[in-house]
């Protein structure tokens, strides 16, 4: 058996790839920086097998798409997001270069091209990672919740095409997570305590993966929020302005 | 004839050789607003090209997000703008086909033609447009409102947009407003260039003429987000635009 995860150096992609590697699976583990997973490399005694690309470079996506063309995978996670936090106009256009090519164009494109080479193999499964923010907007990172409503659209359109071709989709839309980058995001004076661990999520999304399920909403807050901001959503998007986007102090990339 | 207000609006618009752009910069300058269109295309003159002199036309390929951002920057900068009452981001690109059957260029293309530019040019412009209090407008799709097999990622950057538009609007309340416009199927050049076979359905799309008109009242009316659909019924035969400001 045999996994891609990306993003997998920190947080939720960590989480992943350790609960991968013990359940037994050969993970190819995709991040910018993967000294990070030399211990997970040793421990699995070679059964994480780390891949450094820069999701948000063209030629670095590409370069990895040709390292792992000869490659089958059974379950594939794009996991890899970053976020830009702040005043919309006051980030700079790098930042948001960077947050698209991370955030949408590489889940887009490795998903089109790792099922469109047949490489997932048949009863196989994609899952994408979108946000909380899908169901309550997300004022003061309105890019980064941009991103994730498209990759929730995309995840939605591509079920049936995809399961033509004997891959499943499940899209997941996570709270906050207790991680290093979701620290640096929140406002200040955010309860950590509040967060989802991201040990506790990797469970539930593989949990998921392996049913029928289409989409995940991990936890009860999650499935609340979730309710609310389908049944009020000016007034989620509102509550989200003043919990988040009124409290953020500088621009954060 | 509508009321004007003293000050002729700057408009900007996006995408305005063809369809819905052409037919909302044409619109606008008749009423003597001043409007900087952009497009992908080389135009001869632009005074031929749109048949009046308040059109200004650059060339702004949004396939380079940032490029064609700088372009519109450095435009406005010579024409002495320093409020922007009205931006329209209308410029789209699309495919057709299965998604597995799309490359990653396609996809990269559309994101920066439909998604990553029009933020760019959002937060390019944002002192403008704080500077008149104006209006960003953003064009989505119908296609946003369910599945899209056969054009998966053109739908996605529109959701995108739907999303950025749900949550600007919140970030910039008292400063600019943001709305976001959704038309229907339109009898646009699109469908073609996006490699897509219409055939006899291409006869109950709207026209650009319909399509433009819906958003220029969507615009006057100041609601976040609306769905501009063609109806059916005889009064469809005779629905005209309501003449007003902006």
């Amino acid at each position: 058996m045999r996994a891609l995860v990306t993003g997998a150096s920190h947080g939720l992609g960590r989480a992943l790839t350790r609960h991968l590697l013990k359940a037994g699976y050969e993970v190819v583990a995709v991040d910018r920086d993967t000294d990070a997973l030399d211990d997970l490399v040793v421990e699995s005694r070679g059964a994480c097998i780390p891949r450094m690309a820069d999701l948000a470079s063209d030629n670095s996506l590409a370069r990895l798409m040709e390292r792992i063309s000869d490659q089958t995978f059974d379950l594939v996670i794009l996991n890899a997001g970053i976020n830009a936090t702040g005043k919309f106009e006051e980030i700079p256009i790098p930042a948001y270069e960077r947050l698209i090519g991370v955030n949408l164009i590489a889940p887009l494109s490795m998903a089109s091209s790792l099922v469109g080479r047949e490489q997932i193999d048949q009863g196989g499964k994609i899952v994408f990672i979108a946000s909380l923010s899908h169901a309550v907007g997300y004022p003061g990172a309105s890019v980064y919740a941009a991103t994730k409503d498209a990759i929730a659209s995309y995840a939605r359109s591509v079920r049936k095409p995809f399961r033509r071709q004997g891959v499943g989709v499940l899209t997941v839309f996570p709270g906050p997570i207790r991680t290093a980058h979701a620290k640096k995001h929140a406002p200040m004076g955010a309860d950590e305590a509040k967060r989802m661990a991201p040990e506790v999520l990797a469970d539930k999304i593989l949990a998921a993966a392996k049913g029928r399920a289409k989409v995940l909403y991990p936890g009860f807050s999650a499935q609340m929020a979730q309710m609310f901001g389908r049944m009020a959503p000016g007034m989620a998007t509102r509550m989200m302005r003043r919990v988040i986007f009124d409290k953020l102090e500088g621009p954060e990339y | 004839m509508a009321k004007r207000k003293a000050r002729p609006h700057n408009i900007l618009i996006t995408g305005a050789t063809d369809g819905i752009g052409l037919v909302l910069a044409k619109a606008y300058a008749s009423r003597g607003h001043h409007v900087l269109a952009t497009g992908r295309r080389r135009l001869e003159g632009d005074e031929d090209f749109f048949g009046t002199r308040n059109i200004i036309y650059i060339q702004a390929d949004q396939s380079q997000a940032d490029h064609a951002c700088n372009r519109i920057a450095h435009a406005m900068n010579k024409l002495g703008w320093e409020q922007l009452d009205l931006l329209i981001l209308n410029a789209a690109a699309g495919w057709t086909g299965l998604p597995q059957d799309e490359t990653s260029h396609s996809v990269s293309h559309q994101i920066s033609v439909n998604f990553t530019a029009p933020i760019l040019i959002a937060k390019t412009v944002a002192p403008m447009l704080f500077n008149a209090g104006g209006k960003l407008v953003l064009v989505g799709s119908t296609a946003v409102k369910k599945a899209q097999p056969a054009f998966a990622t053109y739908a996605a950057t529109k959701a995108g947009l739907d999303g950025f538009a749900r949550s600007l609007h919140e970030e910039w309340k008292g400063r600019a407003q943001v709305q976001i416009v959704h038309p229907g199927p339109t009898r646009t050049a699109m469908h073609k260039k996006a490699g897509m076979k219409t055939g006899l359905f291409r006869l109950f799309f709207m026209s650009p003429r319909r399509a433009a008109r819906g958003i220029q009242r969507a615009i006057r009316s100041g609601d976040k987000r609306r769905i501009i659909t063609r109806g059916y019924g005889f009064g469809a035969l005779f629905s005209r635009a309501r003449e007003g400001e902006l």
